[in-house]
């Protein structure tokens, strides 16, 4: 089958993994529920946990070079039950997607567009994504190296214009929090973001040198990790008790930055970082999602099925929680379980029984 | 030829399409169409909680006109600039005020310019949460702008004192307390800080209080002026009292916000160059003794005496500055403890320190804390005398 023809480096990898990583996060501090002040204890503790699981997922496409999960789960469990499982995975997916459509919409509706309709600005989102992954792969890789670095060069601009506001003090005393606490918000911590690395799944498969890709993938983890874990560090100290009271303590801090009452109000820059970030995201998982279904149902392309699946993803997006509070109790509460099964389970169960199985076997590579 | 006719079929469906969505700004603000809020008074009536807001809009045309008005000298009725207005409401709440106000204005408040939040003394006894709630929800409120206590009894009252110099004047008060926090006398409070002192248990929130007072100009014209007068003290979200300007440039030294400034003692004025301080808890048993650190550097601007400069003369500046500064934290301290309000963030000191004795501690916390031992040590040190080191006039 070839679905995808287009092949991307390693080092754009990293850079696509970089922008995933950031994706909704650039917004929120990952962590912050629970941990309080110690949240970047528990982003740093998140990003090793992130790793581990990364490293599950590497190795089963080291295992199987040039074989996204879906083609991997039909060789390991079988045509029925694969199938099964791939389009759990792809549901995954799908959901991951439109819960960071909800998030950008809701974030949108409150902050920046509050009197435009919810749906068109998801539709708008939604309809750049699909033009990209209606071009594959590379593109959105080549689109990557443009839009990440921009997005850390405002990152570490914000961070510089608030040196003078940060109190280090904001941070002390270190770990205050019950170690169970910390543990619960870590783990909050890595499944979303680092966690979510999974859907790379279905990119892994298009790199063209299949042997460094684990270091690739760890390399965009790290980088992106420590970005994130000075971003809320740098909220802490900043905003103090706020960063943990306010839904958005990014876009909170960046309305902090005046500099001589000249270069104020930066929060619009977070919220472009947002676009750019939410897009990759989104376009990611949408690829897999697509790319997915094609596999599973043995299409010749996925490209006609792309807008249906985007405009129930917009649907979904819309409908799957009622307001800001159902979506940070479900990000606070269900997600780190719900995302358990397939950012672990999935990865750790297909690499076991592959290698009880022996698998692959000789030729069936080339298959 | 069948090409062409493919390009003209997306061109013009671009066309079509595209105007479907640049039309559709739904979030457009025009200019003409808002009431830039300057400054917003809140006015919290003590028996009844009824809010009162008071809006003062710049009005855009004046602005434009005013400078030249005002290099022309023709002042009309003693205030030289009209580019504000005032308007006010009264509401059982900050939203229903809101609404009563849509029934009588022509545009739309817009509160991203707002610079400064002015509260009637009368109302800040009650309690000002229904202003705290509304400003952390509400997206378009900025936590840069500035929390006043006005020291008349509604916010009103000092909203209309217009300033010479600046155009509006709102942004005018809040270059006054900014420059007044600069030079070391009253603290500038942003909405953040006070949220965040708020947030912490045990630190009670501040900000600065503005009066009014009456000048007398050159010619006997009398005009009135604003200007900062105190610090209010709140527990909670009720002003409990308030610190005098000697209370709170000690407070200032204590908390560590000290920029420039002076201090003055009976025989010479000095101007401080650097200031730093540092609260060090220690724990005994259920007894918490706080040391205040304070060092300091200053330079010598002003000296009363008629002898030529020595280093006994400089040894007894650096020890009169260091008692000065000293009585203006210990006088701090007492109106802090008197008023049982953690102005210092004595709490927060303590539990940084001991993070796990803070867990038996926090909730004995308020009988704790007036059995506080408190010890002020001041270090300074005198860099510069100055262009000369010999007295003009001598004994």
């Amino acid at each position: 089958m070839f679905l995808e023809k287009g092949r991307i480096s390693n080092f754009q990898l990293s850079v696509l993994i970089i922008g995933f990583v950031f994706g909704s996060s650039v917004i929120s501090s990952p962590g912050g529920e629970g941990a309080g002040h110690d949240a970047w204890i528990a982003c740093t503790l998140g990003l090793v946990e992130g790793l581990l699981i990364a490293w599950i997922f590497t190795a089963l496409t080291k295992q199987f070079k040039d074989k996204t999960i879906m083609e991997i789960n039909s060789l390991v469990y079988g045509k029925i039950l694969g199938k099964c499982i791939s389009l759990l995975f792809i549901w995954y997916l799908f959901h991951l997607s439109a819960l960071v459509l909800t998030n950008y919409g809701q974030f949108f509706k409150l902050e920046i567009y509050p009197a435009t309709p919810k749906t068109l600005e998801l539709l708008l989102l939604m309809l750049v994504c699909a033009s990209t992954v209606g071009r594959g792969i590379e593109v959105l890789a080549r689109l990557c190296l443009i839009l990440v670095p921009l997005t850390i060069l405002v990152v570490f601009a914000d961070t510089f214009l608030l040196i003078p506001h940060m109190d280090l003090n904001n941070l002390m005393p270190v770990l205050d929090v019950p170690i169970g606490k910390l543990l619960l918000a870590s783990h909050g911590a890595a499944s979303f973001p680092f966690a979510e690395t999974v859907a790379f799944l279905m990119v892994l498969a298009f790199v063209n040198k299949p042997g460094k890709v684990p270091a690739a993938v760890s390399r965009g983890l790290l980088i992106a990790g420590f970005i994130l874990i000075m971003v809320v560090a740098r909220n802490a100290a900043a905003l103090g008790q706020m960063a943990v009271v306010t839904n958005y303590p990014t876009y909170l801090v960046a309305q902090v930055i005046d500099v001589g009452d000249i270069l104020t109000r930066l929060e619009v820059a977070v919220a472009i970082n947002l676009i750019t970030m939410g897009f990759i995201k989104i376009s990611v998982l949408y690829y897999g999602t697509v790319l997915g279904l094609a596999q599973v149902f043995n299409l010749r392309s996925y490209r006609p099925i792309i807008l249906p699946v985007g405009i129930l993803m917009v649907i979904l997006a819309l409908t799957n929680v009622g307001n800001t509070l159902e979506m940070l109790n479900f990000a606070k509460k269900g997600y780190p379980i719900y995302a358990i099964p397939f950012q672990i389970g999935i990865p750790l169960i297909t690499l076991v029984v592959a290698k009880l199985r022996r698998l692959p076997q000789k030729g069936e590579l080339d298959a | 030829m069948k090409r062409e006719k493919r390009i003209k079929i997306y061109v013009a469906m671009v066309l079509i399409i595209m105007p479907i969505f640049l039309s559709g700004c739904w979030d457009s603000h025009e200019l003409n169409k808002l009431s830039i809020v300057s400054g917003l008074g809140w006015d919290i009536d003590p028996d009844t909680g009824e809010v009162t807001l008071t809006y003062q809009s710049i009005i855009p045309s004046e602005i434009k006109s005013s400078s030249s008005s005002y290099g022309g000298g023709e002042p009309k009725g003693g205030s030289p600039l009209r580019t504000i207005k005032l308007d006010q409401d009264t509401g059982s709440s900050p939203y229903d005020v809101l609404s009563r106000y849509a029934q009588h204005a022509s545009r739309i408040p817009f509160y991203q310019h707002t610079q400064v939040y002015v509260f009637g003394k009368e109302g800040v006894q009650r309690g000002i949460y229904p202003f705290l709630d509304t400003q952390a929800r509400n997206p378009v409120s900025r936590p840069n702008a500035l929390m006043v206590v006005s020291a008349e009894k509604k916010a009103s009252d000092i909203l209309e004192i217009q300033d010479g110099l600046e155009n509006i004047q709102a942004f005018g008060m809040a270059a006054v307390i900014k420059l007044s926090a600069t030079f070391s006398k009253y603290p500038a409070v942003t909405v953040l800080q006070f949220q965040n002192r708020l947030l912490s248990k045990t630190t009670a929130p501040i900000a600065p209080m503005v009066g009014i007072f009456e000048e007398t100009g050159p010619e006997g014209e009398k005009s009135r002026k604003i200007r900062v007068i105190g610090t209010a003290v709140f527990k909670g979200d009720r002003m409990i009292g308030q610190l005098n300007e000697r209370e709170s440039s000690g407070l200032l030294w204590a908390i560590n916000k000290i920029k420039i400034g002076f201090v003055m003692i009976p025989e010479a004025s000095l101007e401080i160059v650097t200031a730093k301080s540092k609260i060090v808890p220690e724990l005994q048993g259920d007894q918490v003794k706080i040391t205040i650190e304070i060092d300091e550097e200053s330079n010598l601007v002003e000296y009363k005496g008629h002898q030529d400069m020595n280093s006994d003369i400089v040894q007894e500046l650096e020890k009169g500055q260091a008692k000065e500064i000293e009585s203006q934290v210990r006088a701090a301290v007492d109106k802090s403890f008197a008023l049982d309000a953690d102005v210092f963030g004595l709490g927060d000191a303590v539990h940084r320190k001991y993070k796990k004795e803070w867990k038996d501690l926090k909730p004995k916390w308020d009988d704790i804390y007036p059995r506080i031992e408190v010890v002020v040590k001041v270090k300074t040190h005198l860099n510069e005398i100055g262009d000369v080191n010999k007295a003009l006039i001598k004994d």
